[in-house]
């Protein structure tokens, strides 16, 4: 019977349970579909990369030879290793297309997951193509592509499609921050395929000799095989909590080896995981917001509930019902809502949202077999919301239950604490008018309805705050970095090993404004650190900027800049000393630090020209930057690559059109939020007052009044959501865009004053257009059966 | 002489009968079928009459109250009140003409939980241009001192005197009252009565003061008393001496 009861009353009380039910639902559904979806992501990982076998160390050098290999191989706690050249080259027939192109002896490391085709085998020819260019190029199986590095062009058919577990993730240029796969693809091929011409042509350079049939005459026994070089070794260490000790005994014994990295500093790698902790960082904060929001309608409904069936509940306990009946029959509601939003939520969260946002990874990720999944912590978290919502449900009832029957059946006068209301009768409250200071004390007697409705509009507002500012933080960045510190038309990537000569004939036709990165480690307090420096004759073409975004000139040739996040990270200040060398050279330099500079980009040291030469570095740049018009421009000579800025602000599209899907999202879900929450408390403050508007509608009010006096408060609560969520969005936006972006950035959240606006606008017409629809409700207040209905 | 700014009232009214009823009906569907809560009443009301309506529950008092003020609206029939039909007034004018000429007095007196005394009371300036003072009103009613409290604060007898002096401060044409006295000990209810009693003798005896109860005592003190049985009037008697409210035996 009491079920029946409970369902009638739902009845009732539709909306209101209904916003619970919502708010509950999108909770569970925001937690199981983040939660489904960045597991699915770490177990597709984990199972691949240990499938695959994906490698523990990445030992660069400048050649590695089989020796180095062995020595490699022979370290205590290293199962295997696998040599590798890794070179960048473009396509034949579209410069704009670049590959990474990698010849291997073996693929026990980091093994191919095929798509289609056959297997890696060193006696094949042909390449092996990253699925995801052939997907967005439509190449196939059987397929030719023309390869070009430096003068010679390797014409190849595609014999697999496939994915590769260390290429999970790659940038063309580090500057772009999403994977462009049409113009950028990973290319395999067997050693064997190296062309033989090249190497024979280098060694006839090397040689000074310049006619082949001299070369043939002389070098009788050339080996092509002796002289490939390979600049990668991959290894396969027994247990991760060797890698140091591998690492350490690879330095030690390999002086080939320039620099190791581990796979989880990778960029494929780290990016990956980064995606995953960043949601993990979302869950809550999405989750959480829905579900306090939820508890606290739970709070203000069932209070309603219980008070409004007092007589009801005095019936009941007069008839001999005991209280812990009662009191089960009201936690029922709170339990049997939870329990199905919460399963709803948990079903629609994994194959709705799980399912669509994994898609979504899915296509900047190159990893096979991404499914959503849900475990067991997404049981829990439901069934702590019904745990939750089932105790809140008491809490809020036990109060009113708690009464003896004769004091139940005895009408309440709605509690007034003159405490809590005498503020509003002294001072500037004094003066206000009948509506306002109504409107007032309705708000401190009904806190929690307040609170709910604050939550739920500052929520609104906070998102909408939130959803333009991170178009706006991006644009921003877009800004900073192509517009203002980049300020050239081109780069040209130089060759390595390019000659003084060849040099000075490009920098004769594309200008000498140049640079030169180099890989280097910082010893601080005792750590050895991995980062860059970045030597710079760039003139104009590269700019830099302080903290407040003035330009300075990096014009100090007695020490380094560091850029301000790596400073703050590493307690440096001006006029400390670091000491730092590069990778492949163990000369320490002991530098001043002369100055800071902002990079919203790379945190790393920068040095002029003149002082890096000071320090006795032989300054060869491997970059040039030029404003000629290099439009139509195929290839330079001795240029690996010309990338063309608007080409690289372009690979930021792609990322500006996804966030704007996900911008559209945000705003619908912060407007349902918005008109959900609005109407649950209007409702409910309707429904509290209706006898009180009935009393003052039979007092002679006009209806226009009293949906004045109605329409007031919710636009206070509005008014100051929104004076709460402005702040609230920017730091919102700003935690986000830190989760999103991973440590070496350095960049804040940048909102428009136009995006508060658009929020508080937005905001306030929302709650005016849902409260004014609300107010309708007003001319339909029957006087007679409300007052009757109170009495 | 009253005279009301509001266009329904602006004529000066000179004139014996204040309120007509003329074949007043009021029918409710209660499920599928009709209930006749008035069944055609007919009976009138003179200028600053102090009128008792006496019934058994289900009689229709309070709904005839509800009628006369300008909360419902009759099935058939008519409502004159100074010469203009109330019950052809749509929902403006029904307004109107409660917030300029009726005052309400509820059983459970129905005053705002969140003003404080004072406030309850001053709240008609935003409905009537020229409200009486609404300090001065409460001093009449005896709650000086009680002018900055809440209503809970108060006792059921001081929350009543709120609901009159909320009533009164609109200087009405008619007071109505629906059990004034129903839900207070005699002796507070005597205090009530008297109140009402003292209003209805103030300006120059115009106002005029319905009461509708099913206490038959109150009755002794009315000028005129009319007995609802039914829906239908069973009798309308002017009392030709009425009693001092303190002559009662209570």
């Amino acid at each position: 019977m009491l079920r029946k009861k409970m369902l009638r009353d739902i009845k009732q009380n539709l909306s209101q349970f209904i916003t619970i039910f919502l708010m509950l639902f999108i909770g569970v559904m925001a937690y199981s579909g983040i939660e489904s979806y960045m597991d699915g992501m770490q177990q597709s990982a984990d199972s691949y990369y240990e499938k695959n076998n994906l490698q523990d160390l990445n030992v660069m050098g400048a050649n590695f030879t089989e020796e180095d290999l062995d020595t490699i191989k022979s370290i205590e706690h290293v199962k295997d290793a696998e040599r590798k050249l890794s070179l960048t080259a473009t396509d034949a027939k579209n410069n704009d297309i670049t590959y990474l192109l990698n010849f291997i002896e073996s693929n026990n490391i980091s093994k191919f997951y095929v798509f289609e085709g056959e297997k890696f085998d060193v006696n094949k020819s042909g390449v092996w193509l990253d699925s995801f260019y052939a997907k967005e190029k439509n190449v196939k199986v059987d397929d030719t592509i023309k390869i070009k590095y430096d003068n010679f062009v390797l014409e190849e058919k595609v014999v697999g499609l496939v994915n590769i577990p260390d290429h999970v993730y790659d940038v063309k240029d580090a500057s772009e921050l999403y994977p462009s796969h049409d113009t950028f693809g990973i290319v395999y091929l067997s050693i064997n395929e190296f062309p033989e011409s090249y190497i024979k042509e280098n060694a006839m350079k090397q040689m000074g000799i310049d006619n082949e049939e001299l070369f043939d005459k002389y070098v009788k026994d050339f080996d092509y095989k002796e002289h490939l070089v390979f600049n990668y070794v991959m290894v396969d260490v027994d247990k991760k909590k060797n890698n140091d000790s591998v690492k350490n005994a690879i330095e030690d014994q390999v002086e080939n080896a320039k620099a190791i990295i581990k796979i989880e500093d990778s960029s494929s790698y780290s990016t990956y995981q980064g995606e995953i902790d960043e949601g993990k960082a979302y869950v809550g904060i999405f989750s959480g917001l829905f579900i306090i929001i939820a508890l606290l309608s739970v709070v203000t409904t069932m209070t309603r509930v219980v008070k409004k069936q007092r007589m009801q509940i005095g019936t009941l306990k007069a008839l001999g019902f005991k209280n812990r009946k009662i009191l089960l029959h009201y936690i029922s509601y709170g339990f049997y809502i939870s329990l199905i939003a919460s399963m709803c939520g948990l079903l629609a969260g994994r194959f709705l949202m799980g399912n669509f946002f994994i898609n979504l990874e899915m296509t900047f990720f190159e990893m096979p077999n991404g499914v959503a999944i849900l475990n067991g912590q997404n049981y829990i978290c439901a069934l702590l919301v019904i745990v939750l919502v089932s105790i809140v449900t008491m809490l809020t009832c036990y109060k009113e239950l708690k009464e003896n029957p004769a004091e139940t059946l005895r009408v309440k006068m709605p509690k007034v604490k003159k405490n809590s209301l005498n503020l509003t009768t002294k001072g500037i409250f004094k003066n206000l008018s009948f509506s306002s200071k109504w409107n007032l004390r309705d708000i401190v007697r009904n806190k929690a309805r307040t609170l709910t409705g604050l939550v739920g509009i500052v929520g609104c507002c906070m998102l909408i705050v939130c959803a333009f500012g991170m178009l706006n933080s991006l644009n921003r960045f877009i800004e900073m970095q192509f517009d203002e510190l980049f300020n050239f038309d081109y780069k040209l990537t130089l060759k390595e090993n390019i000659t003084k000569e060849e040099l000075k004939e490009i920098e004769s036709v594309y200008g000498n404004a140049s640079s030169k990165s180099l890989g280097i480690e910082i010893k601080n307090k005792g750590t050895r650190e991995s980062n860059n420096a970045f030597i710079t004759d760039a003139k104009d073409y590269v700019r830099f900027e302080d903290d407040k975004n003035n330009y300075i000139k990096l014009d100090n040739d007695e020490g380094i800049y560091v850029t301000y996040k790596l400073a703050e990270t590493n307690n440096y200040k001006i006029g400390d000393t670091i000491k730092w060398h590069i990778y492949g050279d163990s000369k320490y330099y002991e530098s001043k630090i002369v100055g800071f500079n902002k990079d919203p980009q790379n945190q790393n040291i920068t040095l002029t020209r003149k002082y890096a030469e000071k320090l006795g570095i032989d300054y060869i740049p491997d970059s040039i930057y030029t404003n000629k018009n290099l439009k139509n421009v195929k290839s330079i000579k001795n240029v690996e690559l010309i990338q063309n800025i608007n080409n690289l602000k372009d690979g930021m599209a792609n990322m500006l059109n996804t966030m704007k899907s996900m911008i559209v999202l945000i705003i619908f879900i912060a407007c349902f939020l918005g008109v959900v929450i609005i109407y649950n408390i209007g409702i409910l403050s309707y429904s509290e007052k209706q006898y009180q508007f009935s009393t003052i509608k039979v007092l002679g009010f006009k209806d226009k009044q009293i949906k004045k006096i109605y329409i007031k408060q919710n636009l206070w609560i509005s008014i100051v959501a929104i004076l709460i969520g402005c702040p609230l969005g920017y730091y919102l936006t700003d935690w986000l865009f830190k989760m999103a972006l991973d440590e070496t950035y350095d960049f804040s959240a940048y909102i428009k004053p136009l995006t508060y606006v658009y929020a508080s606008v937005g905001t306030f017409v929302l709650s005016y257009i849902v409260s004014k629809i609300l107010a309708k409700k007003i001319k339909n207040i029957d006087m007679v059966s409300s007052l009757k209905g109170n009495e | 002489m009253n005279v009301r700014k509001n266009s329904y009232f602006m004529k000066e009214v000179n004139m014996e009968e204040l309120i007509k009823f003329k074949n007043v009906k009021k029918t409710y569907n209660v499920g599928e079928k009709k209930f006749n809560a008035l069944d055609g009443v007919d009976f009138s009301i003179g200028k600053g009459e102090f009128v008792v309506i006496l019934g058994p529950s289900g009689a229709g008092k309070s709904t005839l109250l509800n009628l006369l003020g300008g909360m419902d609206k009759v099935t058939s029939g008519e409502i004159v009140v100074e010469e203009n039909v109330i019950s052809d007034f749509n929902d403006t004018q029904l307004t109107d003409y409660r917030a300029e000429n009726v005052g309400f007095i509820f059983q459970f007196y129905n005053i705002l939980p969140t003003l404080t005394v004072y406030e309850n009371v001053s709240i008609v300036k935003d409905i009537v241009k020229k409200p009486k003072n609404a300090k001065t009103i409460l001093k009449e009613v005896g709650l000086e001192k009680h002018m900055n409290k809440f209503p809970n604060q108060l006792s059921g007898g001081e929350q009543q005197r709120v609901s009159i002096a909320r009533a009164i401060a609109k200087d009405p044409l008619l007071l109505l009252c629906d059990e004034p006295t129903g839900a207070l000990d005699s002796k507070t209810g005597v205090e009530v009565l008297k109140l009402l009693k003292k209003q209805c003798d103030a300006n120059n005896g115009e106002n005029t003061v319905v009461i509708v109860t099913h206490n038959a005592l109150i009755a002794e003190v009315a000028d005129r008393v009319i007995r609802l049985k039914n829906g239908k009037v069973e009798s309308n008697e002017k009392n030709k001496h009425p009693k001092n409210i303190d002559e009662v035996k209570w």
